[in-house]
């Protein structure tokens, strides 16, 4: 009796003694990442002028929605030069991120309404479009916007639909003026 | 009174033929068979009269009769309990007869054992098992394709590798899941959060349709589906089971066993329990399905002491999950969704096959502890006590760039730590009364890291409930009440990053209550009409939600106004058993007061960062789902028997006709209900084993039809409902009875080895499903051959 109430002891304790190896054996990793895009960033230069501005579309409490987004505007009848500048998280620049992986990036840029042209988009390491930098071409005093996509791993980068996923997407109110 | 000898091992299920002769004598034997030592009767003891090839078994009062036997004729009558060696009386009758039949345990054990007791007679709302055969031909198939069969029961999805149960149209928080008396605590407020257990671990699985409540919770305000590990062994010795299995379709394999020990000497018992499987990319008939490889490994051990009056039971299990999302499904905004969405073939399709999971995917460990502690007071009370504790992890991880995805980081983690505590008090029938009453205790923590689509929170919540049922044989009227009160309280915390404190405290209380009448026609005619009144609170994620569901391409937005949801579910059912002909129809109708939903207003968009979303309000209104559903199967030559199963169900809600005009409300489609489904074919059972009268050796051949989802919401849909589908299947199997090399026959007697062939979707069909989340993208998995064999010992 004595002795297999010992035994019945031992092995409970066996099993939770095992339970509690198997309940806190999982992975332990708090620090995971979150792809997060916090600001988009236009800076445009005047080419043959002192031109030299940012403007910036900006998600300050991290809620996946843009707060604020700078309207562009920019004075009429120049060409700029464009770059533009991917911040994810609180403050990580990721644009270089995004410039060593260039194949696996693709910028969008369309415009609507008048007064701006964009073109020679850059190309990446295949001689496919990238557009992290572009030229800006500005005609007449005007309004409009400008769409800025980044796809990541797009399918087919000169397809009307790219393929892939959509990092950001944000339209940037313009004035040629 | 008689004494005899017999043995009476474990509890499990006996086959009695009742065949009805044509006698002209009007003597019954009736009586109460009894354990012998505890003086307890024992329910489901088979009674047998061999003369006239009629018996019965006892109902859970353990009372049986046998009505019309002869004067002054001498018969035998068999009395046994399950497994064991069934004894034999010799007697004669002169008139109506009051027996009791007393069953001493085999000498070789020396100890009484306790025959376990069903925590509550089977409840009057319409129940379903699923059939041995059923359940044998899922094997390696998650738990919602195990029950898909019963009427009523249909399947959420979201490809061929996440599958939620649904039960006359409710599912997710609405329906309990409960697994070896422990009801699972998990993320199910998710739509592609499959429940985290292994069918492997179930001898017995059934589907309670209908509000459950009382019985289980506030979570089962719909049903709930039920799993019964087989009991621990009695004897000393050791037995088990092995089986293996591989599917064609995603070239997956799956192993699993379970070996029981008792030792010869001590009370102890113990079960080991494991599950491997793997699989890789399925394929649609046209492409492969791109990244739905998956891989789990499960594991369960149990300890059960046996002494006197104490019974006490340990369970540890573990859960563990790893499997692909696929990819076509991966959109980062409504743009995408769009493209994919009018794309013909899968946008982004990995059209290739692989073993490799790669992100978008999914891992989820779930893990169990569970202790339970049985004390009986006498024949006929009882205190049972359970404490149990689970953890729940996922882990999801999404697609980015390299630095993103480096270190194999998730981009979220969802954790809930929950303790349960449950006490009960249990009697035997007194008068006629048999049933409970219990209190229970929950806390909950959930904490989610980063990416905070739903907040963290605390929860409480306590409940007591009681429950009687009054059954006087052989009067055919049973009667059973419950009433149940539960309270829960959430402390919201922060969400987001931690950015954004909340700090919002809600509770909600609410009665749960279920009559019901069951009505026993005839022997093989039964009619049950239950009424019941549940409730649930609302989850965190319908109050706090906020953020961008990905796989769904929406906006979710949660209102922390929301009441708890209570629902008024009647059900009547009429259930035929007979040798020739079982058939079950179950009416519903399910009124539910604020029903939570997600509901889009015309033109609400939210410009996130990847583009516009369409905005999901969680609102709630007045809904009602009604339905029917049917099953049958008919021998009608030898071993052919026909079999059908239908299933209908209407839903809908009170919607405001114009924002303008808030009076004005009309009646609205619910969405994602579930379509008319018809099952139909017909089985050839070729051969019986009669020894074991388990794993009959059959050939199976069904067609299943969905029609075309015509009602439909108004708003908020993006792609056509599929269009009608009929699909086939086969199956087959066979029990081989192992023989040893020398062994008497009596050693032999556990040894079966059970073969299977199980082909679905037997014409290559494509198709897409109406409740599958991820038609908007892909076919449905095409033809599957899978083929197994199990072999059992002990």
């Amino acid at each position: 009796m004595n002795n297999s109430k010992n035994r019945f002891s031992t092995i409970f304790l066996l099993v939770a003694a095992a339970s509690a190896v198997f309940l806190t054996g999982c992975k332990k990793d708090k620090a995971t990442e979150n792809e997060i895009i916090t600001m988009v960033v236009v800076h445009l230069t005047g080419i043959g002028t002192a031109f030299d501005t940012e403007f910036a579309a900006v998600d300050a409490d991290g809620d996946g929605i843009f707060n604020t987004i700078a309207p562009i505007e920019i004075p009429t009848n120049s060409v700029f030069n464009c770059h533009l500048h991917v911040v994810d998280g609180p403050l990580t620049d990721i644009t270089e991120e995004i410039e060593v992986e260039n194949t696996a990036h693709l910028f969008v840029i369309k415009t609507s309404g008048g007064g701006l042209s964009v073109s020679d988009l850059n190309t990446d390491d295949n001689g496919a479009p990238f557009g992290l930098e572009s030229t800006w071409t500005t005609s007449d005093a005007a309004t409009g916007s400008v769409q800025i996509t980044l796809y990541h791993e797009p399918t087919d980068k000169t397809a009307a639909d790219p393929g892939g996923e959509v990092d950001f997407d944000v339209v940037f109110p313009v004035k040629v003026q | 009174m008689i004494n005899s000898k017999a043995a009476v091992v474990a509890i499990g299920l006996l086959c009695i033929s009742v065949s009805v002769g044509a006698q002209h004598c009007h003597v019954a034997l009736r009586g109460y068979i009894r354990e012998a030592s505890s003086n307890e009767t024992l329910a489901f003891a088979s009674v047998f009269v061999k003369e006239v090839s009629r018996g019965t078994m006892t109902d859970d009062s353990g009372y049986f009769s046998i009505a019309d036997l002869c004067e002054n004729t001498s018969y035998t009558v068999e009395v046994s309990h399950v497994e064991c060696a069934h004894f034999t009386q010799i007697i004669q009758l002169k008139e109506n007869t009051t027996l009791d039949f007393r069953l001493v345990h085999d000498a070789v054990l020396k100890e009484v054992v306790i025959v376990e007791k069903l925590v509550a007679p089977p409840p009057s709302q319409a129940q379903n098992v699923v059939e041995h055969s059923d359940l044998e031909a899922a094997r390696g198939l998650n738990l919602t394709e195990t029950l898909k069969k019963i009427p009523g029961v249909t399947l959420l999805s979201s490809g061929g590798t996440i599958a939620k149960p649904v039960i006359q149209g409710l599912h997710g928080n609405r329906i309990a899941v409960v697994s070896d008396g422990v009801t699972l605590q998990s993320q199910q407020w998710g739509n592609d959060h499959a429940p985290e257990i292994d069918p492997y671990t179930a001898d017995i699985i059934k589907v309670v349709k209908g509000a459950a409540g009382v019985r289980y919770g506030v979570g089962a305000m719909a049903g709930a589906v039920i799993l019964e590990p087989s009991v621990l062994r009695e004897k000393a010795g050791i037995g088990g089971w092995a089986s293996v299995g591989g599917f064609s379709n995603g070239y997956g394999g799956v192993g699993a066993g379970s070996i029981d020990w008792k030792p010869r000497r001590g009370l102890v018992a113990f079960r080991l329990q494991g599950t491997v499987k793997r699989s890789g990319n399925l394929r649609a008939p046209d492409y492969w399905l791109g990244n739905t490889g998956a891989s789990e490994f499960d594991f369960s051990a149990t300890v059960g002491w046996k002494k006197g009056r104490w019974k006490q039971t340990m369970t540890a299990t573990q859960f563990a999950q790893s499997f692909g999302i696929l990819r076509a499904a991966h959109t980062g905004s409504i743009s995408d969704l769009d493209s994919a969405i009018v794309s013909a073939t899968p946008r982004n399709n990995l059209n290739y096959f692989t073993y490799v999971i790669d992100r978008p995917s999914q891992q989820v460990q779930h893990n169990t502890l569970k202790y339970k502690v049985d004390y009986r007071f006498n024949d006929l009370w009882k205190l049972t006590t359970q404490y149990n504790f689970q953890y729940n992890q996922r882990r999801e991880y999404d697609r980015g760039r390299r630095s993103v995805i480096a270190n194999d980081k998730a981009q979220v983690i969802f954790q809930l730590w929950s303790n349960t505590l449950d006490v009960a008090l249990e009697h035997l029938p007194i008068h006629h009364w048999q049933g409970g009453i219990g209190v229970q205790a929950i806390q909950q923590l959930n904490y989610v890291t980063k990416g905070g689509f739903i907040p963290d929170y605390l929860g409480w919540g306590g409940s007591v409930w009681a429950m009687e049922r009054w059954r006087r044989f052989p009067n055919p009227w049973e009667w059973e009440a419950g009433l149940r009160f539960d309270y829960r309280g959430n402390h919201i915390t922060t969400t987001g990053n931690a950015n954004n404190n909340l700090d919002k405290r809600l509770s909600f209380g609410n009665v749960s209550g279920s009559a019901g009448a069951i009505y026993h026609v005839s022997p093989a005619l039964t009619a049950k009409l239950n009424t019941g009144y549940a409730w649930r609170p609302p989850h965190v994620n319908e109050l706090f939600a906020r953020g961008v569901h990905h796989g769904a391409g929406r906006y979710e937005q949660g209102n922390p106004d929301l009441q708890s949801e209570k629902a008024w579910n009647t059900n009547l059912s009429g259930e035929w058993e007979a040798p020739n002909l079982s058939a079950q129809v179950s009416l519903y109708r399910n009124q539910v007061h604020d029903f939570i939903y997600l509901n889009q207003p015309k033109d609400s968009i939210v410009l996130t960062i990847r583009g516009p979303f369409p905005v999901y309000f969680y609102e709630q209104a007045d809904a009602v789902l009604q339905g029917l559903d049917a099953q049958f199967s008919a021998k009608i030559w030898l071993g052919l028997s026909l079999e059908g199963r239908a299933s209908f169900i209407r839903g809908y809600r009170l919607a405001h006709s114009a924002v303008s005009m808030p009076d004005i409300v009309h009646r609205d489609w619910l969405p994602l209900l579930p379509v008319d489904r018809f099952q139909y074919g017909c089985k050839w059972t070729f051969f019986r084993d009669r020894t074991t009268l388990k794993g009959a050796s059959f050939v199976r051949i069904m067609a299943t039809t969905a029609m075309e989802q015509t009602r439909i919401p108004m708003e908020g849909l993006t792609k056509a409902a599929p269009s009608r589908f009929t699909l086939y299947s086969l199956e087959a199997s066979h029990t081989i009875l192992v023989r040893g090399r020398g062994a008497s026959p009596a050693a032999n007697s556990g040894r079966l080895l059970e073969v299977g062939l199980n082909i679905q979707n037997l014409t290559n069909t494509s198709y897409r499903e109406y409740l599958d989340l991820f038609r908007y993208f892909a076919d449905m998995p095409g033809l599957n051959i899978g083929i197994r064999a199990k072999y059992s010992f002990g």
